[in-house]
């Protein structure tokens, strides 16, 4: 499941690699953090780290930083071993939840912060905060101080922080997480145009899935202190590659089925007294026996009740969502004993009425029994 | 008054206090405008000689001694207690963080007198301090901290670390870690980190440790008196000198009158330095 094969855009650049870990894991006081991972991120590549709290992906960002030693294992940025390396001398630029911005310097002594420990010259200073300022759109504001801006503001400033200094690599732990919806969305479009222009490694932790899915060149989905998956974000939503996966990335319906025979990827299923052929994307399909059939909500098709194929079940609820409605379907053999669907929001359905739902004979997968 | 119907009865201890304090300190005010008559623990009649009585040398030199106790006393009770504060906020180890707290706050537990007596046996001239240094050959004959400066701040220092201690812990323990590591990760090392982020937010709280270290160090009484042994005369040490050996209650009135504006003022000026840091936007 694990893999370090870089994205295609790496591979046409001669395959340079930004950030190399080597097996390497981190315990607290006898609690696995991290178990060992092995993982390349390509120059230039935005990868997410992906999962929820307390999967790992905060101990890896701050091992890549610098701010936790590695118990084992070895860290490379830009071929340089950076292992024992503090983070002062790592090269790397961040931003924090909170955004961490100096109370008590203007916006433009935050941003000259990182070149003032360079001893870079005072003209080039000012030359650059201006430029890294412009680029973030925030000229006008160099003198004010950070608490007389707003949380994007704030954000952006922290962001011309860590790009000023030319980091090698950038790190983002949950950048987007205390803005409101609206301001999230535009910050992320204007993160990702700015991380592409410059062409900047990017590590960004998140445990928002849809961000990760919008944003990320690949996406490291993690949990229990190690990484599920890796892959780019099509990869992980259409081809998920285990139950956790699925329902962590996107909405799943998840039924109990039996699993009677398989050969390469088609599968025979029942559900009941319904018997299902489907073609899996899986290569590793479990033995037979009680299995979990994982299927996409917009894969799945409402037909009436009774139609061959088709998975009994009955309206519950239909929630109006303006370009769709999502219908709740009470289904015996759906995993958590509900399935969703998404229909025409001009669909009438009164609760109670008996439906099927009919699969996709290509597209689903075969997670074991857990 | 239905949605509060206890307040009156906690509120009365506080009413009987106050009007106590204050009752003792218009008293205070009367007598420091009262003329002392020579023989008579009554004062005499209305007068403002007390306060041009104060314009003697003895009595600038208390001022000035009080004045300078305070400022050496804030300035070590910083420089120890910056770092054992810093030290008990950011130590990893719970147990090292247990025994800073224990240790700097011990003074606090020892009455006056008690702490006062030790100090006097650590710092004699066959006490331990000069014994030690004695055997150690580091001197050659003891030195005098008794009836010093020296050895009044040393005690002082003592009696304020507690304090200076708990105020700025408080302020490191509100400095977001975020802000340093941001600060380490833009290539400052530990010492830069410290000198550009940690150290100036932790102002307000410096400023409000050395305020209250030298309210106390003002108001101490029994340290000044005792080690000083009637060679480093304070204001206090002043005011019971001249109320319970002269018996010259007005111009005692009049010296705690003085002694206490003066530390407003100081006080004062303290508080202004503060506002003007919190504008900065430390926490």
């Amino acid at each position: 499941m694990l893999s370090d094969t870089l994205p295609k855009a790496a591979s046409k650049t001669g395959e340079q690699i930004a950030v190399q870990i080597d097996g390497v894991g981190k315990s607290f006081a006898g609690t696995v953090a991290l178990k060992p991972i092995w993982l390349k991120i390509a120059r230039g590549e935005f990868l997410t780290l992906l999962g929820p709290s307390g999967c790992g992906k905060t101990t890896l960002l701050n091992l890549i930083a610098g701010f936790l030693e590695a118990d084992a294992g070895e860290l490379f940025i830009h071929r340089d071993l950076v292992t024992r390396v503090p983070p002062h001398l790592r090269e790397i630029g961040i931003v924090f939840q909170n955004y961490a911005l100096f109370p008590h310097m203007s916006v433009a002594q935050n941003v000259a912060y990182g070149l003032r420990t360079r001893r870079v010259s005072k003209v080039e200073i000012t030359e650059r905060v201006r430029e890294a300022l412009a680029l973030v759109k925030l000229e006008d504001f160099a003198d004010r101080r950070p608490r007389q801006l707003s949380g994007g503001q704030q954000q952006r400033v922290a962001l011309a922080r860590a790009l000023v200094i030319r980091p090698r690599v950038l790190l983002l732990d949950e950048p987007f997480s205390a803005l409101d919806r609206n301001l999230r969305g535009a910050m992320q479009v204007e993160l990702r145009e700015i991380q592409s222009s410059l062409g900047l490694t990017t590590v960004f932790v998140t445990h928002d899935q849809s961000e990760a899915l919008s944003m990320s060149d690949r996406i490291a989905v993690m949990s229990r202190a190690q990484i599920q998956q890796i892959g780019t974000p099509d990869e992980i939503y259409d081809r998920p590659q285990s139950r956790f996966v699925s329902t962590f990335v996107g909405d799943a319906n998840l039924f109990s089925a039996t699993l009677i025979s398989s050969s390469g990827k088609d599968v025979r299923l029942k559900l009941g007294e319904v018997g299902l052929d489907l073609t899996t994307y899986q290569s590793d399909l479990p033995a037979p026996g009680p299995v979990t059939l994982f299927v996409r909500p917009e894969h799945c098709r409402l037909t009436e009740a009774g139609s061959p194929g088709a998975v009994p079940a009955t309206v519950a609820l239909a929630v109006y969502q303006g370009s769709y409605t999502e219908l709740y379907l009470d289904c015996p053999f759906a995993d958590t004993g509900r399935a969703m669907l998404r229909v025409p929001a001009s669909t009438v359905m009164a609760p109670g009425t008996a439906v099927g739902i009919a699969l996709p004979q290509q597209g689903p997968a075969i997670f074991p029994k857990e | 008054m239905s949605k509060r119907p206890f307040l009156g009865w906690f509120a009365s201890p506080s009413i009987l206090i106050a009007f106590g304090l204050t009752a003792s300190f218009l008293a205070i005010i009367q007598y420091s405008l009262r003329a002392h008559v020579p023989g008579s623990l009554d004062p005499g009649g209305f007068t403002f000689d007390n306060f041009t009585t104060l314009w003697h040398l003895a009595y600038g030199r208390a001022f000035m001694n009080s004045l300078l106790l305070c400022i050496w006393t804030a300035v070590f009770a910083l420089l120890i207690g910056y770092p054992l504060a810093y030290a008990m906020i950011r130590a990893r180890s719970g147990l090292l963080r247990s025994a800073i707290l224990l240790i700097s706050l011990t003074p606090l537990f020892m009455g006056e007198i008690v702490r006062t007596y030790s100090w006097m046996i650590v710092l004699g001239n066959r006490g331990f301090l000069n014994s030690v240094l004695l055997k150690l050959g580091l001197i050659d004959s003891p030195i005098g901290f008794m009836f010093t400066m020296t050895g009044v701040v040393i005690a002082l220092v003592h009696f304020t670390l507690p304090i200076v201690v708990v105020m700025l812990a408080a302020a490191l323990s509100h400095i977001d870690r975020n802000l340093e590591r941001a600060a380490t990760s833009l290539g400052a090392g530990r010492v830069r980190v410290f000198f550009t982020v940690t150290l100036p937010l932790s102002m307000p709280g410096v400023v409000a440790a050395t305020s209250t270290a030298f309210a106390w160090t003002f108001s101490a009484f029994a340290t000044p008196q005792m080690i000083g042994g009637g060679q480093v005369s304070t204001i206090s040490t002043m005011v019971y000198q001249v109320g319970f050996a002269s018996f010259n209650f007005p111009l005692a009135a009049s010296l705690s009158l003085t002694g206490l504006l003066f530390a407003i003022a100081v006080l004062a000026l303290f508080n202004t330095g503060i506002r003007r840091l919190e504008k900065y936007g430390a926490h």
